[in-house]
């Protein structure tokens, strides 16, 4: 999906002083709109470095800036900071890998490959975006709790990482790509004697890598700050991941906003980070699919 | 075709390229769709099961129970409770989002300066994880929080206060605003991401119908109203199904400002939530099943229902 192409103009009906007039009251919306997507998050920050003494003040410049918040957020969290941003990682870096890996394949298999029930298949990986997350609680927690996959040890984030290991989005997006993809390239490679494997990992996949960077993003973003299944699938504290242990810290904290807004910043700064480097993949991702919740 | 390209070879070993392509094709999907088989479609098939039973975490099917955990449901005041709120959620939610999204697609599509950054930041709550999000709003929302400084800030302007809401009300802790806080909560963050979905369908109607429009002396207004708001049917019969489909699972934000009993007194109940609830809390995964169900149900009818009023499905609905 192209980014947004050439703005229209809209009919030039009416004077010119008219026209300015609009022109400005439309900058006033946009950047009136701009402040209300920033300010709570310039507020959780400046909240984050004031003394106890202070949250509730209307200063947006702490008056005694202190780290005492993310000194109370980095030790008092269940599980500590540290580990609760490394069961993030390995559970999000998990999912990623998996849906790059098996979306990638799928998307070539229902692009490229011809094989009877094919689309029949690829319609069905669609309708399995319109079965919520949610309504998966029950039967996938049951299924899970047989396979020995809910709770403890390894088992819990495999658990996780399973139910998220592929989306129909990862597929839906790599096939899209591999369309655009003139066959021509591969048609040389398989008169070569490359085999379907080869043909796919050595000449396609490496022209694939701007779906792939938006299906990596997609699925990175997503799970980063997935809440559901660790909150189902997690029942040992020390597995949890960082969206678990905030809201936990905020039953047990109530109202001690500086340590809750710290964890709230540092849990927010990767996904920040990354959207400022890859903005466009985020957009693309979320334009051309949609069903994500 | 990769099949045509072998047109040279004999009949034999065209069909044996066909084979291993095929195979290589089953090969390529096969881990995928197991999953998909076991975990999604299959799960559904395997919930309906579950509802008719009185269900063991480990021990699975106790006593076959027929329709009487969806009986249980329809007698249990909390259900309806639940379904009220997430219906009275979506109704609201849905228009808002909708109307919010397409506002903001279509000043931003204008010929502006710094589109690219007003894009960018509009999506910027959607980044986010929905628990810091909820985290951040309970604390604006709280009786001393943001929101109720700036209302004492604006004096006169405080429109909440017409209405009757003290200076210092906690927004999420009456059982009479809780709901809509979140409502208000989700319009800001997924506003952005509507008006993605928007700009995206505002790029399929060409720079021509404008140009036609603008020959034919149409103003502004006449132009939104006569020719982009219908040429977006596409675009709003996507926004729609994906917006109300979200709604109907709305669940961590309630989670996270009411916790497991949707406080306060069920005001954060949604149907989710309830289902949350009764599998991980109360572990009646019987019931449980029933409520999974008839949510699974209400989303195809509504679905369908959206298929039906704005016509022609896109993409890959």
């Amino acid at each position: 999906m192209a980014a947004v192409a050439e703005p229209i103009a809209v009919a030039p009906a009416g004077s010119e002083s008219r026209r300015r007039w609009m022109r400005v009251a439309a900058y006033a919306v946009l950047i009136a709109y701009a402040l209300l997507m920033f300010v709570p998050f310039a507020w959780s920050v400046s909240t984050s470095f004031k003394p106890n003494a202070e949250v509730l003040q209307l200063n947006w410049i702490p008056e005694n800036p202190t780290l005492e918040g993310y000194v109370t957020a980095w030790t008092r969290l269940t599980p500590p900071l540290p580990r609760a941003f490394f069961n993030t990682f390995v559970i999000a870096a998990s999912v990623t890998i998996s849906n790059v890996v098996l979306g990638s394949l799928a998307g070539y298999a229902f692009s490229r490959l011809r094989f009877p029930g094919r689309d029949v298949l690829f319609v069905a990986v669609l309708a399995t975006m319109m079965i919520p997350d949610p309504m998966r609680i029950v039967p996938v927690y049951n299924i899970l709790l047989n396979l020995g996959l809910v709770g403890r040890g390894i088992g819990g984030y495999l658990g996780v990482i399973l139910v998220l290991s592929i989306h129909a989005t990862s597929i839906f997006l790599m096939r899209q790509y591999f369309l655009s993809i003139p066959r021509d390239l591969e048609e040389a490679a398989r008169i070569d004697g490359a085999g379907h494997f080869e043909t796919f990992w050595k000449v396609i996949l490496p022209l694939a890598t701007p779906a792939l960077a938006a299906v990596a993003i997609l699925q990175f973003q997503g799970t980063w700050n997935n809440f559901i299944w660790p909150l189902i699938l997690l029942r040992d504290p020390s597995q949890w991941t960082l969206t678990q242990a905030m809201a936990q810290f905020r039953f047990t904290f109530q109202t001690e906003w500086a340590p809750l807004m710290a964890v709230v910043v540092m849990a927010t700064i990767p996904i920040v980070v990354l959207y400022v480097f890859f903005q466009r993949y985020f957009v693309e991702g979320i334009a051309a699919s949609g069903v994500k919740g | 075709m990769t099949g045509i390209s072998a047109g040279g070879q004999a009949p034999s070993s065209l069909r044996r390229e066909q084979t291993t392509e095929a195979l290589a094709g089953y090969a390529f999907i096969a881990v995928p769709m197991a999953i998909f088989l076991v975990l999604n479609i299959g799960a559904i098939a395997f919930m309906a099961f579950i509802s008719v039973w009185d269900w063991g975490v480990r021990a699975g099917p106790r006593e076959f129970l027929g329709v009487e955990n969806y009986v249980t449901a329809f007698e249990d005041p909390i259900f309806w409770r639940a379904v009220w709120n997430t219906v009275r959620y979506a109704l609201i939610v849905v228009p808002l989002q909708m109307a919010l999204g397409l506002f903001l697609a279509v000043i931003v599509n204008q010929r502006i300066r710094g589109q690219t950054f007003f894009r960018a930041a509009f999506y910027f709550p959607a980044i986010a994880s929905s628990a810091a999000i909820t985290v951040l709003f309970i604390f604006m929302m709280s009786p001393q929080g943001l929101f109720n400084d700036i209302r004492a800030l604006v004096g006169p302007l405080d429109i909440p206060g017409w209405f009757g809401f003290p200076p210092n009300h906690s927004w999420l802790g009456h059982s009479s605003t809780a709901l809509e806080s979140i409502m208000i909560l989700n319009a800001w963050t997924t506003s952005g991401t509507m008006m993605l979905f928007y700009l995206a369908s505002l790029q399929t109607i060409s720079r021509e119908t404008y140009e036609a429009a603008a020959i034919d002396g149409a103003g502004p207004w006449q132009t939104f109203w006569r020719i982009t708001f219908p040429l977006l049917k596409p675009g709003h019969y996507f926004v729609a199904t994906v917006s109300f489909i979200g709604a109907l699972q709305v669940f961590d934000q309630a989670y996270i400002a009411g916790g497991p009993d949707g406080s306060p007194n069920n005001a954060l109940t949604t149907i989710v939530l309830f289902l949350v609830r009764n599998t991980v809390f109360q572990v009646d995964f019987g019931f449980a099943a029933a409520v999974g169900v008839i949510l699974f149900i209400l989303i195809m009818a509504v679905t369908l229902i959206q298929r039906r009023l704005f016509g022609a499905a896109p993409a890959w609905y």
